[in-house]
This record gives structure tokens, C-alpha cells and sequence, in this order.
């Protein structure tokens, strides 16, 4: 079965060249415009793995994460945070909450895919 | 007093002379001898003229006195005897002679002159025969006549005398009164050697000696050593001059100390000897008051030399009246050169005054004004102050004007502002980064996507992405270029203001994507205002990127308003945030305040925005409610007369 991903980012674009790589990979992947979208489609779905943008209208990244790890269903889900951001205290911040995985704008699809894949060989070794 | 009694003696002889020559000549008895009445009358006469030609001295001595009363008894027993047999009223004649002794005032001899005319009367009586005729006793009664006439006389010019040395006494004692109780020291001199003949209680205060002591003292032994030469040949002077004044001698005092005075001397001659009158005027008092006041001077010019901003006094018609020595340092010039001279010609090299100068506004209004201007000949930029001084009617003296040296100042807060213009760039730099990034990460994915495609359509419509993504960075990079725009520091052009609210909008936009922050823009067509526009900018977006960032994505509400007022426009950034606590709002404005992280903040950004504001003349206030938000009302004058 393939893995599901939520690709939140408020950049059209960005959103389209992620589903076109992510599925060319095996991926489902759906999308969200905002973070209350994003926060629709888990009630409605389960997911894999998130990746989020942090600066976005109405509901940024942050709260994205705060209310996903708070959810017990939820909090299990790998985030993978999409940023301009590129400084330490974003990274830092968004570790401490509970990211999983950063990747700085602008980016390639193989950065994409390592990024994707690093979360789930880890998660795979874990399960061992 | 001589050339008086000399003067009455002579015209009493006068009389006498004449009446006798009257009786002699044209009297009722028979002249026996008329050459030799003739010789009498002539030799009188020739005694008479004599007279005038003898000292006016001589009369006041009693001895030629007498010598001359009894020897004219003798001449007019003589006359009678000439004009033979005293059938006439001849002996009216010895009253004359009476009179004329009783000038002497005394009454002894008086007495002796009457004794002595009254005799020779009664020889003369005898001798004719006339003491037994028939009319004998009304002769003879003639004789104790003369003596009790010339007693009356006696008792008359005695109490008149007496009356008179009353009088004299009264006299003398109220001069002794004003002497002793005169304010200046007075000393009566004798002639040379200066010896003191009098003083007064004033010369003992003076010298410390008392009254007995200085009797016995030498007037030059009174003025101190250093003096003393000067005093010396001063008092030369005024013997020949008769009187001379002196200014500051310093005495020496009985205890060592010494007295200034100015003296003034006055020769007073009586008889043989001349006296001089000393007065000594004490200055210790008067020299220590000018001495207060010159200390007193010398204070005030120490103060006024001491404040390091330049300080000049005018008069209303624009001269230099004093300056400090701060402006002579400043202007590398001296007092000479400036005082007297017109202001704008002296610093500034102009034939008119300045158009912004204060003092002109003192001088028409009497009210205090300011001004921050360059002076090119010194480089310098000066805060100048002007205020008035008045006099007790409230009539313009002159005006004070107190300029300081802001160059140095004006060049940090320049400084300042840039550098808080970079913070500000800096952190649009991370917007920007933000907002490039993410249109260059559908570029960068879709140009990969395009390479792994083959279907031209697909490729065609991924190429579209990119193209759009390609002008939306353009649209950033331009929006950019506009808000980095930088206006030359000093100029200033006419500027709307909602303009400016606009552009700042956008780039705050970029910088902080708190992008649930809803924008209500109430914008008035406004009056333009005369600034910089760099500085307006730098104002507004501080303002809206703080309410950006205090409302935080929290359904903000940014609300901007601009209207007009009479001779104003008002902009309004209000925000729905947290408010400012009530104990900060005091310090909102002060440099380096800030409630945000280190790092998040430099303090600096209201400071900024509050010195920019004011220096365009306008106002800024604050008004917040915590938990409900924030409103910075913002007023700029749209004319101006002074920068």
C-alpha cells in the first residue's frame, strides 16, 4: 500500500511540482492551501507523513504541529517542515515542538525524496 | 573787620571836622585868631587824610586807639579855645569824640576819656570866666552832663556787647555741634608745621587715636608710610593754592590698620595766622561696596565666560551688545571685533538678518523661539534659543540668544536613524528571502519536473508555473527597489501621505507574513506634507510592522486612517493586539526601550519614529487598552515656518 502524505503550503506551485515528484515515487499524496485545511483533511484522513510550510495565512506551521502532537491519533504522524526560514532558532524551535525533518526553500526533488526517505528508514529501523 | 572799624573812625572824624570847622569859623562867638582857626581847621583835615593811609591793623589795637581818641579830645578843647568864649553849642562836639570812644567797648577807659573831656570842659569854662556869669550854673551843669552821657553810652554799647558774645557763644556751640557731629573727619591745621589744632570725633573713629593724643601729633604723621611723599607734596600745593582736594589717601591707624579717605583742604585765614580745615572723607565703606561690585561683575562675566554654549546679547537693532568666550572660541575671533557689530554680519557674513533667525521672533513677539540651523562659515549645524529681556515695564531690552553646537548630535541621531533603517532592511531581507524563496522553489521543482516530462503539453503547462512564479519574484524585486529607495538625507519634497501608508503597507507585507491580519484602510484625500520621505517611510512601516507583530495571526485587524484638520493631517495606525500594559506606555518613546527578545528588537524603532515626527514640527500619541489593542495618532503640520 502506498504512503499517504499531506503537502500544506499556502504556494500553488509548490504544491503541484510535490505532488508530481511524490507521486512519480509511489506516493498518494494530498494537498492543503492553509493550516486549517490541513487540520480538515486529518480529521477526515489518516496520513504517513506531513509536509508543512511554516509561514502561511491564518494557520502557520507551529500551530499545524502544536495540534497534531497534542492529537493522540495524530501525534505519531512524521512532520516534515518546508522553510524560508533558514535560520538556527527556526530549526531549533521547530525540533522542540517535534519535527521531524526540515527542508529549506528552495529545494530539489532528490532533496525531497532523502528527506522522505531518511523518515522512514528510520522509522522502519525503530520498528526492529 | 580792621577796614570796617578803620572805615567808621575816619567818617566819624569826617563829622567831627567838619562840625568843628563850622563852629570855628562861622560860630556865634567871635573868632580871636581866624588864621590860626583856618591852620586848625587844614591841620585836622591833613590828620584826617592821614589816617587813611595807616594800616587797618592799627585800629584794633586799643593803645593808637586811645592815643588817637584822646588826642582828638585835645584838638577839639583846642578848637573851642580857638573859637573863643564856649557861648555856642561847641560842647556838642565831645559827644562826637564820646561816641568815638565808645567804639572801643570798653568801659574803663571810656570812663577815663569822659573824666578826662569833662575836666578839660570845665577848664576851658573856667579859664573864660563863664562859671561866674550869670548864666554860670546852667554852664557848670554841662559838666557831669558830659560824664553821665558817656556813662549811658557805656552802658549801652556794654549790653550790646554782651548781648552780641551771647549770641557769638549760641553760635559758636551750634558749629561746635555740626563739627563734632559731622559725618567726615574735620581737623583744624595750623599753619606749618602741621600742627593739629582741632579735630572732631569722626577724626578719632578714622585714626584710633583719641583727641588728646592728636593734638600733640603732626598732621603727616596721620597718613600711612607709602603715602606719605604724596601727601606731603599735596599739602605744599594747597599752601599756595589755598585749597586742594585728594583722592584716596590711606591713613595710618592707631592699631595698625589703615583708613582710605579722600581729603579736601581748605585754607581759612584769621589775622596774623591762617588756619587749614582737613576734611577727610572715610571711603572704607564706599570701597567696600565697590569692591562688592566689582566682585559681584567679575562673578556674573565668570558664569556667563563658564557655560560652554555660545550666549550673545543684542540690542533690538541686531547688534552684538556681549558675548561669552564661548563664541569668541568658536568664532576663532575676538570681543573687539564682535561688539558693535550687526549679528548676521559678524557670524554669518550676510547684510540681512537670517529668514529663520529667533531673535527676530523675540523681537516681535517678546516670547522665546528656536531654531536648528547650519551655519556655513563655521560648519557647523546650531541649536539656537532666543529669549527676551525685558525691563520693569515690559519693554524689550535686549534679547539673549544661547546657540549650541548640535553638529556632532545631529550627525549621531542621523547615524542612529540609518542604522535602524539597516535593522529595518535586515529584517525585510528575511521577508524577502521568505517571499523569493518560495515562487523560486516552483521554479527550481517545475523546471526539474519539465526535464523528466516528455509530453510537450505537460511541459508547456509546468513552464506556465514557472513563467508565473518568474514575475511574481520581479514584482517582489521591484516592490523592493521602491522602498529602498533612498532619499538624500536633507531632501525634502512635498509628500502624500496615503502614498506612503500604501507602499509601507506592502513592504511590511513582505517582511512579517502574519497573513491573517485583516488591513481597513480609511483614507481622506490630504493636504501634502513637506518631508523626507525615507523618514516617513521609516515611520510608518515601524508603526505597522509593530501591529503586525503584536497581533500575530490572531484575527488582527490593522486599521489605517488619514484625514484632514485645519492646518494639519492626522494618520491613525490602529491595531486589535494586546495593548500596551499601562506602565509602559510612558517609555514607549525612549531610546533602547523594548519588551522584545534580544535580538527581536533594537528599542529603537518608536525613538525613531518619535524624533522624525517632532522634527517635522508634529505630534505623536498613544492611546492603548490592554488586551483590546493599540492606536498611534500621528499629526504633521502641512506649513511650516520653521524646521
Amino acid at each position: 500500500m502506498n504512503k499517504k502524505v499531506l503537502v500544506i503550503d499556502d504556494e500553488e506551485t509548490i504544491r503541484k511540482f510535490i505532488k508530481i515528484q511524490l507521486g512519480k515515487a509511489g506516493y498518494e499524496v494530498k494537498e492543503a492551501a492553509d493550516g486549517e485545511q490541513a487540520m480538515v483533511q486529518l480529521k477526515r484522513d489518516r496520513f504517513d507523513v506531513l509536509i508543512c510550510d511554516i509561514m502561511m495565512p491564518r494557520k502557520n506551521g507551529w500551530e499545524v504541529l502544536k495540534e497534531v502532537r497534542l492529537n493522540p491519533e495524530t501525534s505519531e504522524i512524521p512532520v516534515i517542515f518546508l522553510t524560508a526560514k533558514n535560520e538556527d532558532n527556526d530549526m531549533f524551535k521547530g525540533y522542540e515542538l517535534g519535527a521531524t525533518y526540515y527542508i529549506t526553500k528552495p529545494f530539489t526533488k532528490s532533496q525531497l525524496l532523502f528527506g522522505l526517505n531518511t523518515i522512514f528508514d528510520r522509522k522502519k529501523n525503530s520498528l526492529y | 573787620m580792621e577796614d570796617h572799624n578803620k572805615k567808621r573812625i575816619i567818617s566819624l572824624r569826617w563829622a567831627v571836622i567838619i562840625v568843628t570847622s563850622y563852629l570855628i569859623l562861622f560860630g556865634k562867638g567871635k573868632i580871636a585868631h581866624i588864621d590860626l582857626g583856618q591852620l586848625f581847621i587844614l591841620l585836622y583835615i591833613l590828620s584826617n587824610l592821614l589816617l587813611i593811609f595807616v594800616p587797618p591793623k592799627w585800629f584794633s589795637n586799643l593803645k593808637f586807639f586811645y592815643s588817637l581818641v584822646l588826642m582828638d579830645t585835645g584838638i577839639v578843647s583846642f578848637g573851642m579855645f580857638l573859637s573863643e568864649k564856649v557861648t555856642t553849642d561847641f560842647y556838642l562836639v565831645f559827644f562826637f569824640i564820646l561816641i568815638l570812644a565808645s567804639m572801643s567797648r570798653n568801659y574803663k577807659l571810656l570812663m577815663v576819656i569822659s573824666g578826662v573831656t569833662a575836666s578839660l570842659y570845665g577848664i576851658l569854662l573856667y579859664s573864660w570866666g563863664l562859671l561866674e556869669s550869670e548864666q554860670g550854673i546852667s554852664y557848670a551843669i554841662r559838666i557831669p552832663f558830659i560824664f553821665i552821657m558817656s556813662a549811658f553810652y557805656g552802658y549801652i554799647v556794654q549790653t550790646f556787647s554782651k548781648e552780641k558774645q551771647k549770641q557769638l557763644a549760641i553760635s559758636e556751640d551750634k558749629y561746635r555741634g555740626l563739627f563734632e557731629n559731622a559725618n567726615d573727619g574735620i581737623i583744624i591745621l595750623r599753619n606749618s608745621p602741621w600742627q593739629i589744632a582741632d579735630v572732631n570725633r569722626e577724626v578719632e573713629q578714622l585714626t584710633g587715636y583719641k583727641k588728646g593724643e592728636l593734638l600733640q601729633k603732626d598732621a603727616v604723621d596721620l597718613i600711612a608710610p607709602r603715602d606719605k611723599q604724596e601727601a606731603l607734596s599735596f599739602f605744599e600745593a594747597v599752601i599756595k593754592e589755598g585749597e586742594g582736594r585728594t583722592e584716596a589717601l590711606s591713613l595710618a591707624r592707631k592699631d595698625g590698620g589703615s583708613s582710605e579717605v579722600d581729603l579736601s583742604i581748605k585754607r581759612i585765614d584769621l589775622g596774623d595766622e591762617s588756619f587749614f580745615q582737613v576734611i577727610f572723607r572715610d571711603l572704607s565703606d564706599q570701597r567696600k561696596l565697590e569692591k562688592k561690585i566689582r566682585e559681584s561683575k567679575r562673578n556674573l562675566e565668570a558664569i556667563f565666560d563658564s557655560i560652554r554654549d555660545q550666549l550673545s546679547i543684542w540690542a533690538p537693532d541686531y547688534q552684538i551688545q556681549r558675548v561669552n568666550r564661548a563664541v569668541i572660541e568658536k568664532y576663532h575671533t575676538t570681543f573687539e571685533e564682535l561688539i558693535g557689530r550687526k549679528c548676521y554680519e559678524a557670524y554669518y557674513q550676510r547684510d540681512l538678518p537670517c529668514e529663520k533667525c529667533p531673535v527676530t521672533v523675540t523681537l516681535e513677539t517678546k516670547q522665546p523661539a528656536s531654531v536648528v540651523q547650519k551655519n556655513p562659515t563655521i560648519d557647523s549645524t546650531l541649536h539656537i534659543f532666543s529669549y527676551p529681556i525685558l525691563d520693569d515695564k515690559g519693554d524689550l531690552l535686549s534679547v539673549i540668544e544661547c546657540s549650541r553646537d548640535v553638529t556632532e548630535e545631529q550627525r549621531l541621531h542621523e547615524q542612529l536613524i540609518q542604522s535602524e533603517k539597516l535593522a529595518g532592511i535586515g529584517i525585510l531581507a528575511s521577508g524577502v528571502a521568505h517571499e523569493i524563496n518560495n515562487p523560486l522553489t516552483g521554479i527550481i521543482g517545475m523546471a526539474e519536473a519539465s526535464l523528466e516530462e516528455e509530453d510537450i503539453s505537460t511541459i508547456k503547462s509546468y513552464l506556465t508555473d514557472i513563467l508565473n512564479c518568474g514575475q511574481r519574484i520581479s514584482e517582489i524585486v521591484k516592490g523592493l527597489r521602491s522602498y529602498c529607495r533612498v532619499a538624500k538625507q536633507e531632501e525634502q519634497n512635498p509628500i502624500d501621505m496615503n502614498e506612503v501608508l500604501e507602499e509601507s503597507l506592502k513592504m511590511v507585507r513582505l517582511a512579517v507574513k502574519t497573513s491573517s491580519v485583516e488591513v481597513v484602510k480609511k483614507f481622506q484625500p490630504i493636504d501634502k506634507v513637506v518631508a523626507n520621505l525615507g523618514e516617513i517611510q521609516q515611520v510608518f512601516t515601524n508603526l505597522i510592522t509593530n501591529a503586525f507583530q503584536v497581533m500575530d495571526g490572531k484575527g488582527g485587524i490593522l486599521t489605517l486612517c488619514t484625514r484632514s484638520l485645519r492646518d494639519s493631517v492626522e494618520v491613525k495606525v490602529s491595531d486589535n493586539g494586546m495593548g500596551i500594559p499601562q506602565k509602559h506606555l510612558s517609555q514607549i518613546f525612549d531610546p533602547f526601550f523594548t519588551t522584545k527578545k534580544t535580538g527581536e528588537g533594537t528599542g529603537l524603532g518608536l525613538n525613531i519614529v518619535y524624533r522624525i515626527v517632532t522634527k517635522y514640527g508634529g505630534t505623536i500619541d498613544v492611546e492603548s487598552k490592554e488586551g483590546s489593542g493599540t492606536t498611534f495618532t500621528l499629526r504633521f503640520p502641512t506649513r511650516r515656518d520653521e524646521v
